[in-house]
């Protein structure tokens, strides 16, 4: 026989989980996401000791990879089909845009892995699922802030001098954080749901890269089809960033269109993560 | 006295691939939406032949300090079952409430980081679980003690035998304190010993008034540790006057047909061509 009676144990009214059959149409459950807030600095402690334990080089590839696609470009494009950048040499002109669009695409290429690499844990243990992107999009965001202290030295062989419109830098970042993780959790989802995604989205990114203004200004993009480049939620980041670094001109109205895109993104991106959240650990 | 879990009309129906192919990609969706569309106009319905169901109508209560012992043959909806109540996995119907924090180890090592070593590892796997940093500080020492790899605990756990990935996800597991522990045959890797020392652990975790759900297929272990068993059979559950009939008419039916039945077999309350649930 039970000897429960005995132990008199308390039991809350109300269940603390409940399972139900059927789909949500909801946005994350953000109590639940935050009882799990130490799992998620646990993920991007992880992934941060790992890569630096295992090269030496850790830290600097974070560094060499948009210092290196600043160097082909400077000789392809500044040197041989010689764009026209006014006001700013070239090769500062590409590195502070490879260095948000570096973090933009290594965000979203590997949180579009993410869970496929973690079906091991999904498949067994309950947690948010949305913690891993989240994770994986934070740690790139670490590697960011890396590449951006040899901005610094850049800038200043350079001469430029910083303006007030620097302060709008955190903000621009937090902006482009939150898009990347959008897309991240989009491509995340439909990688687990359909596996051809993963072959198509390093296309698709690089596509995306020369749709924005990372190797050309967008000035050289025809006037009449300014609006619809616009509508490139990275053209207005990327301009704009190069802008509060470099004291060249704000864009305002590009800002505000990629603003606007980037909230409907994440906002979309949540719905249908959450949604087909559930059916993760059945179809991985 | 009020149950702690409580399991009504669970269902959870699962789709079989209709191809080999059983990654499914943007093309396959358009085919198969087309295919779909076409269907419907002329009149038949793809749906229903393709899905089986896994677990269905499964009602039971369960009280604080119950050790619930599953048992039932390979592919009988015991491991389905124990994944909707960890909410690794939505049921097809039915509801599930539990009154408690749930922790589960239902594959060991799982969340377990090769490079990391095993101090680290206790802290992540953890975290995985959902205890907090603070809890594992204070329970640093007993988890250790438990695990007896003391000496290994700065070396990366890829160098570790299995036997020791074991003790340490066990230790990790045991010292959770949740208020229902969920173990799915993880106890079949360890020693003589070390089985000897989980189930002692599992007792004490008993009469602290925690509930543990425990499948294995060694009845002896259910017999000694277990006060209640559940039968699931083809996805039907039942459960016998007592541990040992339970376990009786298990072994009785289990000799009289034809062996562990497959993923495939129709549970015996089904009726395929009416399953009209989400999916």
């Amino acid at each position: 026989m039970s000897r429960s009676f005995q132990l008199g144990m308390s039991l809350p009214d109300e269940p603390l989980i409940r399972i139900r059959s059927g789909r949500v149409w909801t946005l994350i459950d953000l109590h639940d996401v935050w009882a799990h807030s130490e799992l998620f600095y646990f993920l991007v402690w992880r992934d941060l000791k790992v890569r630096y334990k295992q090269t030496i080089l850790g830290a600097s590839w974070v560094i060499l990879q948009p210092l290196l696609m600043t160097v082909i470009f400077v000789v392809f494009l500044g040197m041989i089909v010689r764009v026209y950048t006014p006001g700013v040499p070239y090769p500062l002109f590409l590195y502070s845009a490879l260095l948000p669009w570096t973090f933009f695409s290594n965000a979203v290429a590997s949180s579009s892995y993410s869970l496929i690499a973690a079906s091991q844990v999904i498949t067994k243990v309950y947690f948010p699922r949305v913690l891993i992107p989240a994770a994986v999009v934070t740690v790139r965001l670490s590697d960011f802030v890396i590449a951006f202290i040899f901005l610094i030295p850049l800038i200043a062989y350079y001469d430029v001098r910083p303006t007030w419109k620097l302060i709008f830098l955190p903000l621009l970042v937090v902006q482009l954080t939150l898009l990347a993780l959008g897309v991240g959790l989009w491509s995340a989802a439909l990688n687990v749901k359909y596996r051809d995604v993963g072959t198509i989205i390093p296309v698709l990114l690089q596509l995306w890269m020369f749709v924005s203004p990372v190797v050309y200004p967008s000035s050289m993009v025809p006037v009449r089809w300014r609006i619809v480049y616009n509508f490139n939620p990275l053209a207005g980041l990327i301009n704009n960033f190069r802008s509060s670094l470099l004291g060249t001109p704000f864009n305002g109205w590009s800002l505000a269109i990629s603003a606007v895109i980037t909230v409907v993104v994440l906002v979309s991106a949540v719905i249908v993560f959450r949604r087909v959240e559930d059916e993760f650990a059945d179809v991985i | 006295m009020r149950p702690i879990v409580q399991v009504r009309g669970l269902g959870k129906r699962y789709h079989l691939p209709r191809t080999r192919n059983n990654s499914p990609t943007v093309r396959d969706a358009l085919v198969g939406a087309m295919k779909n569309f076409f269907g419907r106009l002329g009149g038949r319905n793809g749906e229903g032949a393709d899905s089986f169901w896994a677990l269905r109508d499964v009602n039971f209560d369960v009280h604080p300090g119950e050790v619930i012992g599953i048992i039932g043959p390979n592919g009988a909806g015991k491991s389905t079952l124990l994944k909707i109540l960890s909410r690794i996995t939505k049921p097809t119907e039915g509801k599930a409430d539990i009154y408690g924090r749930v922790g589960s180890l239902l594959e060991v090592g799982t969340g377990f980081h090769p490079d990391l070593t095993g101090r680290e590892n206790i802290f992540l796997n953890a975290a995985i679980l959902g205890m907090k940093r603070t809890e594992v500080k204070r329970k640093f020492d007993e988890i250790i003690a438990f695990s007896e790899v003391e000496q290994f605990l700065d070396m990366q756990v890829k160098y570790y035998s299995s036997g020791m990935y074991l003790r340490l996800a066990f230790a990790v597991a045991v010292h959770l304190e949740p208020d229902v522990l969920i173990l799915d045959e993880v106890l079949a890797v360890g020693d003589a010993s070390f089985q000897t020392k989980c189930q002692e652990k599992m007792r004490e975790v008993h009469s602290e008034g925690r509930t543990v759900f425990f499948v294995s297929h060694n009845m002896d272990a259910i017999q000694r540790i277990c006060n209640r068993v559940l039968l699931i059979n083809g996805g039907v559950l039942t459960e016998g006057r007592g541990v040992a009939a339970t376990i009786a008419e298990y072994l009785g039916r289990n000799s009289s047909n034809q062996g562990p039945n497959s993923l495939r077999d129709e549970p015996s309350k089904t009726d395929l061509a009416v399953s009209a649930g989400s999916s």
